[in-house]
């Protein structure tokens, strides 16, 4: 009788060795990074299109959708690698804001130069602040995040150095009409990229597979020996200076900054909604759920145009997927090993 | 005599995770006491959700009285007259200890007899009525086994399954938990026991049963499962331990 | 002197509506083990009940209130059944199942939003407007009424939980899911009657609250950190440690509000949300940290 019994260990080791195999065989297929560098190389040519007439809109479009990929790609490394759910991340998109904002109000420096310095900011900030409330878990953490972004609130309403509820207004650029977009619409394309190559270098860092532990099971994690308290801090700070940058350079296209433009609950579904539908955890799926969610939202807010019914689709879309679809595109594809290659950026 | 409840090559597991249970059969006789012994991980937990309907069985079938428990809830198992003692004891911590009783007849269909019933069995377990009025979180393990084992006798079961209820227990209280469980016994219950402590588990019971890798590997009278060598060597820890 | 004493009993008035408004949010999480990011916005769908009972036919909010517990009770049933049952059968928390029911509190925002604009409104019978005056010290009618119906209720729960066999299985749910399916107790029905009656409590306070506050859809956002502060301290799940926490946090809010500034008052709730999560996330009556 036991005979039986150890024979059948040994057909589990061979059918593991097999499927090892085939795991192996699957990663061998190569990603394709001449895709992203291609679209990139477009996306940076497409602005000629203003010689031959004007295309703001199209630019606008991409531009709004790059701000959107930066965010995402952002609050991905800390909801998708790490696994912890912010809904406040708002409160950096409002902090790099006004940062940069008040800079170029005073002083007249461009947010494009001092974009960077916001986002160093935003991850000290965000350092700080994940150092706090980082020690709580799952729905303590969303509700932590949630309460953060309701502080903030309060605190720029109330803070009349900038303006109060009322905000301040900045100054905008001397350019003409066809190329006013054009150095907001090459900053955020570029910070796109960067976010992108930032979250693929993490994923395949030592820290990125830290990470990812944490996100599977910290306790399991820290008795591996990993840092996870670092760890968990840093890629806050990171995520938080990704969304940072993008605010200071937000506020400047928009030419005024105001809590209500930043501190809306609206914006941080948003980049929580891209995440979800595009494949929360991987590179591209945020840039996939922004191009999904910018292009739903132009169709609906032009048919509809009301910003009420623009929350009740919001929060109906993310219902569906979270029920339905709760992998995204790029999960879901990837998990029946459909994922075309000019998406595995993973 | 006939056999009152039996499962027949049962695979189960855990939501979609590999097969804990591959193969499993077990006869269990009415009025006896049955030991299910193997190593951690063997299945033996696995077995006795399976039968009472915490687990989906995947393949084989689980009959009582002939008739089939699979695809049925627990709380439709329970009805047909099945108890399941889990290892961490079924209690609520902050209920008091009567409350805990009464929890015990929720499935009777009718109460008018419940809180009768619950004083004649606080009556043979004088611990259970000194402490009524305490939280149950707040008793020794001891008494919390004392407890969920008084608490199924509520239902006059025909089968009550524990799981390991020797766990965390001093070695002299384990005997008194055995020690109830043989009186359950003796009144006509018929018991399925799962014990890591496979010498004080078998020594206690009537028939012994051997589960590893998720198949039955043994099954015999308890007796005999104790003299036997090839299973003194593996499971029972040698036969020094003896 | 007297200011102190009216402080304090302008919070302890504001006080019992919280401990209303925390309670269904405490009863659905204790059972189901979700926190529903939703319920805020069911108390507003309350309110408007309230509300448009108040403006089309003149009903009173008090009248009104059972109306809003059957309205409001009927909607959880089919959010349940359509939402939440699949995730109350798999019986363990995910991160996306609060997701989910913010998700769903979107969607019945933008529906208020859209049927009702997002205008402040407001109920308001006679007694909203009354006060009634002991020496120098006054106490508003409307919140003297209001937080004592809630307390009302609230009673009415904790006995029903205590002594009903219904309350048994729900307290033994969630105590203990698993010792409760064994025992013979229907987890799924227990957890679909306990959301309705947590929605249902929503709908309550809505009418209580259509005429202490004013509000309008996207309030909600502002109450789901407040109630937030109020469960967590209270301990997820413990109705007691709810209406502890509600006292003792509006008591506190009114102070800060009278001696500091009243947009400061709110604060007091998210800083305590804050503080009580990183000092003693299980709260006052926890035992163990089950948010964590």
């Amino acid at each position: 009788m036991m005979s039986i019994a150890f024979q059948d260990t040994s057909n589990v080791l061979q059918a593991r060795a097999e499927h090892n195999a085939k795991l192996a065989l699957r990663a061998d297929r190569k990603r394709v990074t001449w895709f992203p560098v291609v679209v990139l190389g477009l996306l940076l040519a497409l602005p000629a299109l203003q010689f031959v007439g004007n295309y703001n809109y199209v630019l606008h479009l991409i531009l709004f959708t790059a701000c959107y990929a930066t965010m995402a790609s952002g609050w991905n490394i800390l909801g998708g690698f790490t696994g912890y759910i912010s809904l406040g991340h708002n409160v950096f998109f409002c902090i790099g804001g006004y940062f940069a904002g008040m800079i170029l109000a005073r002083y007249g420096v461009s947010t494009l130069v001092t974009a960077p310095l916001a986002g160093l900011i935003c991850a000290a900030v965000g350092y700080l602040i994940g150092r706090i409330t980082l020690k709580t878990r799952g729905p303590s953490f969303i509700i932590s995040s949630l309460a953060l972004v309701m502080i903030a609130r309060i605190l720029f309403d109330n803070w009349h150095f900038v303006g109060g509820a009322n905000g301040v207004a900045l100054p905008a650029n001397d350019l003409s009409v066809v190329w006013a977009k054009l150095p907001y619409y090459y900053a955020f394309v570029v910070l796109a990229a960067a976010a992108v190559f930032v979250s693929y270098k993490i994923k395949h860092s030592k820290f990125g597979l830290g990470l990812r532990a944490i996100s599977k099971d910290e306790i399991k994690a820290e008795s591996a020996g990993i840092d996870t308290r670092t760890y968990k801090t840093l890629a806050f700070a990171i995520s938080a200076a990704f969304v940072g940058m993008a605010g200071a350079i937000w506020g400047e296209y928009l030419t005024y900054i105001r809590p209500n433009i930043f501190l809306v609950i609206l914006v941080s579904v948003n980049m929580v909604l891209m995440c979800i539908l595009g494949g929360k955890g991987t590179v591209a799926g945020p840039v996939i759920g922004a191009i999904l969610i910018v292009a739903f939202n132009e169709i609906f807010v032009a048919t509809l145009g009301s910003s009420e019914l623009n929350i009740l689709a919001s929060g109906l879309i993310m219902a569906l997927a979270l029920m339905f679809f709760p992998l995204g595109v790029i999960g879901t594809l990837a998990a029946k090993h459909r994922l075309p290659r000019i998406l595995n950026w993973d | 005599m006939s056999e009152l409840l039996h499962v027949s090559n049962v695979t189960a597991g855990y939501g979609d995770g590999p097969a804990i249970l591959d193969g499993a059969e077990l006869t269990v006789e009415p009025g006896k006491v049955h030991c299910i012994i193997g190593p951690n991980g063997a299945g033996k937990s696995t077995l006795l959700k399976a039968i009472c309907g915490m687990l989906k069985v995947r393949k084989g079938d689980v009959l009582y009285r002939g008739e089939s428990l699979k695809g049925l809830r627990p709380d439709q198992v329970l009805r047909k007259g099945i108890c399941f003692v889990p290892q961490e004891r079924a209690l609520f911590p902050k209920m008091t200890v009567r409350e805990n009783m009464r929890m015990g007849g929720f499935s009777l269909p009718d109460t008018s007899n419940l809180e009768k019933r619950i004083d004649e069995i606080e009556e043979r377990f004088p611990i259970l009525k000194e402490r009524r009025d305490q939280h149950a979180g707040t008793m020794s393990g001891g008494q919390q086994q004392t407890l969920a084992m008084a608490r199924t006798m509520i239902l006059k079961p025909d089968i009550v399954m524990l799981d390991e209820p020797s766990l965390g227990l001093a070695p002299k209280i384990v005997q008194e938990m055995f020690d109830i469980m043989r009186m359950m016994a003796a009144e006509g219950i018929t018991i399925l026991l799962v014990e890591q402590n496979a010498l004080m588990g078998l020594k206690n019971s009537d028939w012994g049963v051997v589960l590893d890798l998720g198949k039955t590997l043994f099954s015999g009278p308890a007796k005999d499962v104790l003299q036997d060598p090839r299973i003194q060597d593996l499971y029972l820890g040698g036969s020094k331990a003896a | 002197m007297a200011d102190i004493l009216q402080t304090l009993i302008l919070g302890l008035a504001l006080g019992g509506v919280f401990a209303l408004m925390g309670s269904g949010l405490s009863l659905v999480f204790g059972v189901m083990r979700i926190v529903n990011l939703a319920h805020p916005v069911m108390i507003i769908a309350g309110a408007y009940v309230a509300y448009w009972g108040f403006k089309l036919y003149g009903i009173d909010p008090l009248v009104m209130l059972p109306v809003a517990i059957v309205i409001l009770a009927v909607i959880g049933i089919l959010l349940y059944k359509l939402v939440f049952e699949r995730e109350a059968r798999s019986a363990k928390y995910s991160e996306m199942t609060v997701l989910l029911t913010f998700a769903v509190a979107m969607i019945v925002e933008g529906a208020l939003g859209g049927l009702f604009t997002n205008t402040q409104r407001v109920t308001s019978p006679a007694y909203a407007t009354d006060a009634i005056f002991i020496g120098d010290v006054f106490i508003p009618t409307g919140q003297l009424y209001a937080g004592i119906l809630s307390l009302v209720i609230i009673a009415g729960l904790a006995l029903f939980l205590k002594y009903s066999r219904f309350g048994y299985a729900i307290r033994a749910t969630t105590q203990n899911r698993e010792a409760a399916e064994l025992l013979g107790v229907n987890v799924s029905m227990v957890a679909l009657v306990s959301f309705a009656i947590g929605i249902g409590l929503a709908g309550a306070a809505g009418s209580l609250v259509s005429f202490v506050f004013s509000f309008f859809p996207a309030k909600h956002w502002e109450w789901i950190a407040v109630l937030m502060s109020l469960v967590v301290l209270g301990g997820m799940g413990s109705l007691l440690g709810t209406v502890v926490a509600s006292f003792l946090l509006s008591v506190i809010a009114a102070f800060v509000g009278t001696y500091i500034g009243a947009t400061w008052s709110t604060m007091t709730f998210f800083l305590a949300l804050f503080l009580i999560l990183l000092v003693r996330p299980q709260g006052l009556f926890g035992e163990k940290p089950e948010l964590a």
